[in-house]
C-alpha cells in the first residue's frame, strides 16, 4: 500500500506504467502533458493526522528542489506549513519533525487549509510516462491539460474506485484542455486509471 | 419456429431459457395488452389509471426490464449485450410501443448511473431501480416544436461544425442560485410523456446560441411549472402514449444536470448509440412478429385450391422477409455488442455512431418492409382489425418517424462516415 501522494507512489506508478502492455497499447497515440492540482479538503486534513500519510506527503514534496519549494511561500499551502505546521515548506526534509507535524495536523480544520494546493506534472507520451513529479505553483502552467479537484476526488480516481469520466462529468474533477482530443483517446485515459493508477493500491 | 443461428447462444441453456421466459411474457402479457391499448378510441384511455398500460409497466418493472441499461454497480440488471438483445427482441415481438415505454423509462437513471455521483444517485437512481410498482416512470425529452429529428443531428459529433444551421433550441436552462431553472416546450412526440414522473431532458445553456451548447438533465415532472399536453391520437404505436411537455420556470438542483459542457457536445451521441441499438433490436422483434404472422396465415389460407405458401410468388415474399428478419437480428446484435463493450465494459464511451445509427435504421426499415409484405400476403383481410398484422404494419410505419426519421438518422450517420471512414 502506497500513500497518495508520496515518492513511493510516484515510483510505483512509473513502474506500473512501464510494465503494463495494456496501457502502452491503449496510449500509443497519446501526446500530452498534464498539470494536476490537488486541493486540500477535509479528508486531506484527516489523513495528514496519520503519521504515515504525513511522512509520505513530505517525501513527495521532497522530490522538488529547494528552489521550487520556496515558491510556495505566501501561497495557502506555504502558509499551512509555516503557520499551522510550524515549519516553512522549503525546509530540508530531514529537518522536519514528522511526529510533531502529525500532531499539529490533527488540530487542523478544513477551513485552515482552504485553497492549499499540491501540484504534480506528468508527461504522457506514446504509451510511456516520461515524467511524473511534484512542481511548484506557476510551473508547467502551459501543460496541454490541467486536471484539478479535491484530494478526496483524486483518491477516488487514483485508487480506481471511481472512473475518471464519472469524476470529471460530475464536476468532482475539472479537466481543462482540448476536450475533443481527450474524447478521441478515451482508451488511454481509461487504461491510465484502470491499468496504471489502480495497479498501485493506496492506503 | 425460432432457430438461433449462433451455436454459442443456441447451446447456452441459460440464454435459451431467457428467450423462452421473455417470449412467454411477451406473448401472454404484452401482446394482449398492446392490442387492447391499440384499440382504445381515445388516447386518454391508454394513460388512465385503470389502463392495462400500468399493469404491463408494473410487471416489466417486477421482472427488472427497467434496469437493463443501468450500470450494474448502481442496481442495473447486469445483463450482457447478448442477453439484452434477446430480451429486447422478444419484448419488441410483443409490442414495440410498450417496449418503448420501458426503454425511455430508463434513459435518465441510466445516464445518472453511468456519470453521476452524490444526491442524484440516492434520490433518483436507487429508488428507481428498486421500484416494482411503477411509481417512477421516465420519458426522454429531445425533440421540440421548431426542431424535430434535427435535434438528433446535433447529437452527432461529426455534424458539430454545421450545428448553427439548425434552430438553436427552445427548451433552455439557466443558472439560478445553486440550481437551474428551465423554460420552453418539448414537442408532442415525447414517448411516455403523458404517463411519466420524470424526464431525461435535453436543454440548451446560455447564450442559447446552438443545440450543441447544451446539457442533459433529469427533471421531476410532478412539480409546479410543468404542463403536459393531451396524448396524441395517431396512426401507429398507439400503445406508446406520446405528448408534449412545457416548462415554465421549473427548478432542478445542480446535480440533476447530468451531462454538461464540454461533455455534452462530445458524449451526448453515446446516448443515441444506446437508444439506436435498442430501437433496431425491438423493431427486429416486430419484423419477426410480422413474418411469423404471414407465414402462419400463408399455411392456413387456401387460394386457388392450395395454401398461399404453395404459390411461387408467396414463397418468394416469405424468403425475402425471412432474410430481412435474420439479417436484422445479426446486425443489430453485433452493433449492440459493440456499443455495450464501449459503454458498459471498456467505459470509453466511444461507440461508433454510424454503426449504431445504421442498426436503428436497418431494424426499423426491415420491420416496415417485412410488415408491408406480410400485410400484402394477408390481402384484404390484412386491412381488417381481425388480424394482428394491421397493427404491426401501422407500428412499423410509425417507427420510420419515431426516435428520429430514418432520413435524418441516415444523414447523421453520413456525416460520421465521411469524417471517420
Amino acid at each position: 500500500m502506497a500513500i497518495f501522494p508520496s515518492r513511493e507512489w510516484v515510483e510505483a506508478v512509473l513502474q506500473a506504467a512501464e510494465k503494463s502492455e495494456k496501457y502502452k497499447e491503449a496510449a500509443k497515440d497519446w501526446e500530452g502533458d498534464f498539470l494536476s492540482i490537488i486541493e486540500g479538503d477535509e479528508e486531506f486534513v484527516r489523513d495528514l493526522s496519520r503519521r504515515e500519510v504525513m511522512e509520505g506527503f513530505i517525501s513527495f514534496l521532497d522530490m522538488m528542489p529547494s528552489e521550487a519549494r520556496k515558491k510556495f511561500k505566501g501561497t495557502p499551502m506555504g502558509d499551512v506549513f509555516e503557520k499551522k505546521l510550524g515549519v516553512p515548506l522549503d525546509t530540508p526534509a530531514d529537518k522536519f519533525s514528522i511526529d510533531e507535524m502529525t500532531s499539529m495536523a490533527s488540530k487542523l480544520s478544513a477551513e485552515d487549509i482552504k485553497g492549499a494546493c499540491t501540484y504534480f506534472w506528468s508527461d504522457f507520451w506514446h504509451g510511456s510516462v516520461r515524467a511524473m513529479k511534484p512542481v511548484a505553483p506557476g510551473e508547467h502552467e502551459d501543460a496541454t491539460f490541467k486536471l484539478s479537484g479535491k484530494y478526496s476526488a483524486w483518491k477516488l480516481m487514483v485508487s480506481g474506485r471511481q472512473d475518471t469520466i464519472r469524476l470529471v462529468m460530475s464536476n468532482k474533477l475539472k479537466l481543462e484542455g482540448d476536450m475533443s482530443y481527450v474524447m478521441k483517446h478515451m482508451k488511454a485515459v481509461v487504461a491510465l486509471t484502470k491499468e496504471v493508477f489502480a495497479g498501485v493500491p493506496i492506503d | 419456429m425460432y432457430f438461433e443461428i449462433d451455436p454459442k447462444i443456441r447451446e447456452d441453456k441459460g440464454l435459451s431459457l431467457l428467450r423462452e421466459e421473455t417470449h412467454r411474457f411477451a406473448e401472454e402479457v404484452i401482446r394482449p395488452a398492446a392490442r387492447k391499448l391499440d384499440r382504445m378510441s381515445d388516447p386518454e384511455q391508454v394513460i388512465a389509471k385503470d389502463s392495462p398500460y400500468w399493469d404491463v409497466l408494473k410487471q416489466m418493472k417486477k421482472l427488472g426490464y427497467h434496469r437493463i441499461f443501468i450500470d450494474p454497480d448502481y442496481g442495473g440488471l447486469g445483463v450482457n449485450a447478448t442477453e439484452a438483445h434477446i430480451i429486447l427482441e422478444e419484448l419488441g415481438w410483443g409490442s414495440v410501443g410498450l417496449t418503448t415505454a420501458i426503454g425511455v423509462d430508463q434513459i435518465a437513471p441510466a445516464v445518472a448511473s453511468l456519470f453521476a455521483m452524490g444526491d442524484v444517485i440516492e434520490k433518483i437512481v436507487k429508488p428507481w431501480v428498486e421500484d416494482t410498482e411503477a411509481k417512477y416512470h421516465g420519458c426522454w425529452g429531445v425533440t421540440e416544436p421548431e426542431c424535430g429529428s434535427d435535434y438528433i443531428m446535433a447529437c452527432e459529433e461529426s455534424f458539430l461544425p454545421h450545428v448553427k444551421e439548425l434552430h438553436p433550441g427552445e427548451v433552455r436552462a439557466d443558472k439560478d442560485g445553486d440550481g437551474w431553472v428551465i423554460n420552453g416546450p418539448k414537442s408532442s412526440w415525447i414517448s411516455s410523456a403523458p404517463t411519466a414522473t420524470h424526464v431525461g431532458l435535453h436543454v440548451t445553456l446560455p447564450p442559447h446560441d446552438n443545440l450543441a451548447n447544451g446539457a442533459f438533465c433529469i427533471v421531476p415532472l410532478e412539480q409546479e411549472g410543468v404542463t403536459k399536453g393531451k396524448p396524441v391520437d395517431k396512426l401507429g404505436l398507439r400503445d406508446d402514449p406520446q405528448g408534449d411537455i412545457t416548462f415554465d420556470n421549473v427548478h432542478i438542483p445542480d446535480d440533476y444536470m447530468l451531462i454538461r459542457p464540454p461533455f455534452y457536445e462530445f458524449r451526448i451521441g453515446q446516448i443515441i448509440c444506446a437508444t439506436s441499438c435498442f430501437m433496431g433490436t425491438i423493431f427486429t422483434g416486430l419484423a419477426r412478429a410480422a413474418f411469423e404472422e404471414a407465414l402462419r396465415y400463408s399455411r392456413e389460407r387456401i387460394q386457388g385450391g392450395k395454401p398461399l405458401c404453395e404459390h411461387q410468388l408467396i414463397k418468394q415474399k416469405l424468403y425475402k422477409m425471412f432474410e430481412k428478419v435474420e439479417s436484422s437480428r445479426c446486425y443489430t446484435r453485433k452493433i449492440m455488442e459493440h456499443v455495450w463493450e464501449r459503454i458498459y465494459i471498456e467505459r470509453t464511451f466511444d461507440a461508433s455512431s454510424r454503426h449504431a445509427l445504421s442498426a436503428q435504421i436497418y431494424g426499423k426499415r426491415s420491420a416496415f418492409e417485412v410488415a408491408y409484405e406480410a400485410l400484402q400476403i394477408f390481402g384484404g383481410y390484412g386491412l381488417t382489425k381481425d388480424f394482428l398484422i394491421e397493427k404491426l404494419f401501422r407500428d412499423a410505419r410509425a417507427g420510420l418517424i419515431e426516435d428520429g426519421t430514418t432520413e435524418v438518422l441516415g444523414l447523421a450517420a453520413a456525416y460520421n462516415i465521411i469524417e471517420e471512414c
